[in-house]
């Protein structure tokens, strides 16, 4: 049967293939390629060897506080949100007070495209109209009316706060895990008397290492791509408060037109990544059995 | 030991009730505002609407072109999708089913595309999306959506393959269909809600990528919704009604497919997010 169809598998795997090397395949071997040349649009890459790596972490305070903010909100992200979201995973879990209703309205923001949860923070956070500032008046402390998203003291918070919504894949994600433990493992445990409170603390909680380990990940690794909400909000300042690697990449690509510099950052972005899911791989022990 | 319970039921409630109104409450402040007038907006920021006028929704369609930048959204998001998941059916089936040679090496590639951040990839995509001719082309977005959907399509689709029993296609076999007819008669349409939850991963990927739309485009000709709203931000800077009214364009549709796809769009977040 195997050898009849060999056409066939050709055939269905090849235009995969093409899209794969027009994609991705070339782009990875441009990037690694011209990250050791000096390179603008219209010019011939010229090679220079390292010189753009060392430039990159010798002489480049901008790359510095990119990769800085990069790291402290993957830092974030991959601590408060998972666990905001596992949280809320066991709160819903327990059917109660409309659940169903939370659930959806919850995972709103995961919905509608970045740059669109970028212009309500925008909206909401207006000096002039925001709702928030509205609010901080109405209670009579017009003092914290601030500009937020353009005020060097609160611009990082304001950015990280727009991502909190984001936690809502964790919790789909735990949900789903909590619903493949066995329900007998819930009925022997009340049998002997545990609390709802220590069912989740003795029985749900331990079982969720590696799914919570997939989550430290995935929330980490989504940091290295956010660059729409940004771009809507403060567009990387006041200064270069709010830069991270991927506004800092588009920078330098298509606005200084340094295409090979911009590619080394490319470089270091994907070897930042990853390490960043090494590391937790072993942290967490995924893929080992439980305990 | 009560007030403990006691305690906890609040923070419970609490916790619950700061979730919905920082997902509901922007979008909820925005819908109202795009009511509005100007000075409404600037004096009574947090109260009602007097009126529910749709002046502004109408201003939006004739200040930017936004009906030009709509049609290009539904065209990206229906071809997009369409070209992924046959593309991506049909390696996927073979990958799930057949022994051949390069198949390791083929997983693994596909597979090693998950750890590529998008960003990485701006600037050379830019440049084979211009040597292709396709640069500012709405057919250069589809290719790039199509490829980037690429590994959650993949995995989406083989694990679904996967439950398919073997004894559907062997007994199709000895009734004498061929290879295609298999897949396509067959196959595909056991595959529907694989298919329902990779397409909706993929259509909702089209519908609200950002980072290749600002580099592969230029100009309104070939632009998507979300880009939209980054250059009205300039344009409507002084007209803050017309500006909601415009955000609220680009969010209803994605929340409406959201409300009666829940199930799909669930499903295939967790499975997408799995493999991401």
């Amino acid at each position: 049967m195997v050898r009849k169809n060999k056409g066939y598998i050709t055939l269905f795997l090849l235009p995969t293939v093409v899209l794969f090397i027009v994609v991705y395949a070339v782009s990875i071997v441009i990037l690694f390629g011209t990250s050791f040349t000096e390179w603008s649009s219209g010019r011939k890459p010229i090679f220079i060897g390292l010189a753009n790596y060392i430039q990159l972490f010798t002489d480049d305070s901008d790359f510095r506080q990119s990769f800085l903010n990069t790291g402290v909100w993957v830092l974030l992200q991959s601590t408060i949100h998972v666990a905001i979201g596992t949280v809320f995973a066991i709160i819903l879990n327990m059917k109660e007070f409309y659940w169903k209703f939370a659930r959806t309205v919850y995972m709103f923001p995961n919905i509608i495209s970045g740059a669109a949860v970028g212009m309500l923070f925008l909206c909401m956070l207006n000096p002039d109209f925001g709702a928030v500032n509205s609010i901080v008046r109405l209670f009579g402390n017009a003092d914290y009316a601030q500009n937020w998203f353009m005020d060097y003291t609160t611009a990082f918070f304001s950015v990280t706060m727009t991502w909190l919504p984001y936690a809502a894949v964790v919790t789909i994600l735990i949900l789903a895990e909590i619903a493949a433990i066995p329900e007998s493992l819930f009925e022997s445990a009340r049998i002997d008397g545990a609390s709802e409170l220590k069912i989740n603390f003795y029985i749900i909680l331990p079982m969720l290492r590696n799914i919570i380990g997939t989550c430290v990940i995935l929330a980490g690794t989504s940091m290295l791509q956010k660059m729409d909400i940004i771009m809507m909000t403060t567009g990387g300042g006041p200064g270069n408060e709010t830069m991270n690697l991927p506004i800092y990449i588009y920078k330098t690509a298509l606005m200084e037109n340094n295409f090979g510099y911009s590619n080394s950052v490319g470089v270091f972005l994907i070897g930042f990544g990853l390490a960043f899911v090494l590391l937790c791989r072993n942290l967490f022990r995924i893929g080992s059995s439980q305990n | 030991m009560r007030i403990l319970k006691k305690g906890l039921v609040v923070l419970k409630y609490g916790f619950v009730l700061l979730i919905i109104l920082l997902s509901l409450g922007p979008f909820l402040w925005v819908l109202m505002a795009s009511f509005k007038t100007n000075a409404e907006i600037l004096n009574n920021s947090l109260g009602w609407p007097k009126s529910f006028r749709f002046s502004n929704y109408v201003m939006a369609f004739k200040i930017a072109p936004l009906s030009r930048f709509y049609i290009n959204s539904v065209i990206v998001g229906i071809f997009g999708t369409l070209l992924n998941l046959l593309l991506l059916g049909m390696s996927g089936y073979v990958l799930a089913r057949f022994q051949f040679r390069f198949k390791n090496l083929l997983m693994g590639a596909f597979s090693l595309s998950l750890l590529i951040p998008g960003a990485a990839m701006l600037q050379p995509l830019y440049l084979t999306v211009n040597t292709l001719g396709l640069y500012d082309k709405v057919v250069g977005l589809i290719i790039v959506y199509a490829g980037f959907g690429l590994p959650v399509s993949l995995y989406i689709l083989s694990s679904y393959f996967l439950t398919i029993p073997k004894e559907m296609e062997e007994s199709a076999y000895l009734d004498g269909a061929s290879f295609i007819q298999t897949f396509f008669r067959i196959i595909l349409p056991i595959s529907k809600p694989g298919f329902g939850t990779a397409g909706v991963m993929q259509f909702l990927l089209c519908w609200n990528e950002f980072q290749f739309a600002i580099i592969l485009t230029t100009g309104n000709q070939s632009r998507t919704l979300p880009l939209a709203l980054y250059y009205f931000k300039s344009q409507f800077a002084s007209d803050y009604g017309v500006m909601f009214a415009a955000t609220m364009v680009v969010i209803i549709p994605s929340i409406l497919v959201y409300i009666l796809l829940q199930k799909q769009v669930v499903s295939g977040l967790a499975a997408g997010a799995v493999k991401g």
